[in-house]
């Protein structure tokens, strides 16, 4: 009995192995390794807090010696205006900008990414030590905490279920059914009729779209969520399912059998989804996400229902999607004529 | 001639495939294309079906050029081996689907199934059939844009004897219709029952051409065989 179990387990671990399966064992433990030493820097908890100030604004000398004096704690970056400082703090070059107030008595006003976060946190309780350090009593400067993205934490999630929802239509459910169909012979079945190439191709896409299309409006359904400035979300949904859904038929056509096509599908999925959603938690994540074309998708979706976006500011961003989509297209396309792995 | 072929070649590896081979085809033939494992059978009729691209060589049928899939795929039907049919489908959903891409009429379908006794099938999905009657679904669709030419590859492997004689007789029906038609087949009987030539290959060379009682009495058939 034990000799039969042991071959049988031996057996499995060969399929495992012969449909690339035991590479998901190898593969995610060491981008999950990868991923939190990008994450978690051994001097995270002594990383200073990067603060803006405005040259225009007149601040109190107090309050800027005090600053100064910390130099342990604080980071300043002079900022020429608001404008330049919002963009600053969307690019994560800062933690917040601290403008004067209307109010006389307690003069400032903090502007943060968003307001429930832990260096929003951080940069009030470390102003709070200050004040008291240089004043004695207890009584903030900062009088108000103003948030650049003013929404929920739950829509403040929805870029990334968005994201997720994206490439798990391309990555995971496309490659497979393309796969399947090469596996089965129902492509070059197909292909014994007068379809051409490019609209099996299209129909795949298409598959891909609509998929991706009937999730992200059903999630908005079920989370009561707006759509925010309509035209450019739908614009950057439609041309971000183009270029995940061509790159899953890509996928697809590398592979020979289903099994293959979901494990190079995880294998691109966890890569193209991770850096891009943590990106706001580190910045060596943010750094290397721009690589990814999925950032090039999450952050105009992100700025779009976040912050009030439009599709003029992420043009570059839209033209690289669609490029990159038709690149993709296209070598389906020779892998396809090639008849390759059928 | 209906089908030229020309230098047709595919080589796998060293050992593997089919080495130049040329032959021409009459109309109205029934061809029995004969070998061992590997002798290139399977390779050369999935070539002239389009499931696979040659190295070299060039091949015409009705005076298309095999290039030229888009007009081949009117002129040549192919049933694999195993039945490239979607499973999770009915027949019907099946044939009509073939008959959308080859702009059909839906009255084709009913023929169709009527010509092949599968109107009783017709709303079984195909996962549910025995492999006789996915065979015959296979055939069927093939016909459903009625081609000139038909290419079978191993079209009674695996059946039982009652279905391998409705396959047989099929396949005459079809042939009497004036179907040119080419199968492999590794069965005597097979050959002796329906081929009107039989092509030998032989590690990837054609070795016999010609009429099935004259293989039957070569040395190459003893030699091979006997």
């Amino acid at each position: 009995m034990i000799r039969n179990i042991i071959a049988l387990t031996l057996n499995d671990l060969a399929i495992a192995f012969k449909n690339k399966t035991i590479y998901l064992i190898l593969f995610i433990p060491l981008f999950v390794f990868l991923s939190l030493k990008l994450v978690d820097q051994k001097d995270a908890t002594f990383q200073k807090i990067k603060i803006g100030l405005i040259q225009k604004e007149k601040y109190s000398p107090v309050i800027i010696k005090s600053i100064k004096a910390a130099d342990k704690v604080f980071a300043i970056s002079w900022l020429s205006d608001e404008e330049d400082g919002r963009r600053w703090l969307k690019e994560k070059k800062i933690d917040g900008i601290l403008i004067g107030s209307e109010k006389k008595q307690r003069p400032l006003e903090l502007l943060v990414l968003t307001k429930a976060s832990f260096q929003t946190l951080a940069i009030v309780e470390s102003f709070s030590a200050l004040q008291i350090a240089a004043e004695g009593y207890r009584k903030n400067w900062i009088s108000d905490i103003r948030p650049l993205q003013d929404s929920g934490i739950q829509k403040q999630t929805l870029p990334t279920w968005i994201l997720m929802l994206a490439l798990l239509v391309s990555f995971i459910i496309i490659p497979g059914q393309v796969a399947e169909e090469k596996e089965k012979k129902l492509l070059l079945g197909l292909l014994q009729t007068p379809m051409r190439e490019f609209e099996w191709l299209l129909a795949k896409l298409f598959l891909g779209m609509i998929l991706i299309n009937l999730a992200v409006i059903f999630l908005h359904l079920l989370g009561k969520f707006e759509f925010g400035n309509s035209l450019s979300y739908v614009s950057f949904i439609e041309v971000g399912s183009f270029c995940f859904s061509s790159f899953g038929i890509f996928l697809g056509f590398l592979c020979r059998n289903q099994a293959s096509a979901r494990t190079l599908g995880v294998l691109v999925y966890l890569p193209l989804l991770l850096p891009s959603a943590l990106s706001d938690f580190s910045q060596k994540l943010n750094a290397v996400a721009p690589l990814l074309p999925s950032y090039w998708f999450y952050e105009p979706i992100k700025a779009i229902l976040l912050e009030g976006g439009r599709i003029s500011n992420f043009s570059l961003e839209w033209v690289y999607l669609f490029l990159a989509g038709l690149l993709t297209y296209f070598l389906s396309y020779l892998l396809m004529k090639k008849r390759w792995l059928m | 001639m209906l089908i030229e072929v020309h230098n047709l070649t595919k080589i796998y590896n060293e050992k593997r495939g089919l080495l130049p081979t040329s032959f021409e085809v009459e109309k109205g033939e029934l061809t029995a294309i004969i070998g061992h494992n590997g002798a290139g059978k399977s390779t050369l009729l999935k070539m002239l079906a389009g499931w696979l691209l040659p190295d070299s060589g060039e091949v015409f049928v009705d005076g298309i050029n095999l290039k030229n899939r888009m007009a081949l795929v009117r002129k040549v039907g192919f049933v694999p081996e195993t039945p490239n049919l979607f499973d999770f489908f009915s027949v019907e959903y099946n044939f009509k689907l073939f008959a959308r891409l080859f702009q059909i009429p839906i009255l084709r379908i009913e023929e169709t199934l009527r010509e092949f006794n599968l109107l009783p099938y017709r709303n079984n999905k195909i996962q549910v059939l025995s492999k006789g009657l996915k065979q015959r679904v296979s055939i069927g669709r093939s016909l459903l844009a009625d081609p000139p030419v038909l290419l079978f590859d191993e079209p009674t492997s695996g059946l039982d004897f009652e279905m391998t004689k409705e396959i047989y007789k099929l396949l005459k029906n079809t042939h009497a219709s004036g179907k040119t038609i080419l199968f492999t087949s590794h069965r005597p009987e097979e050959i002796k029952t329906l081929a009107t030539r039989v092509i030998l290959l032989h590690q990837g060379n054609l070795v016999f051409d010609g009429a099935p009682r004259e293989y039957f009495q070569s040395k190459i058939y003893e030699d091979l065989y006997a």
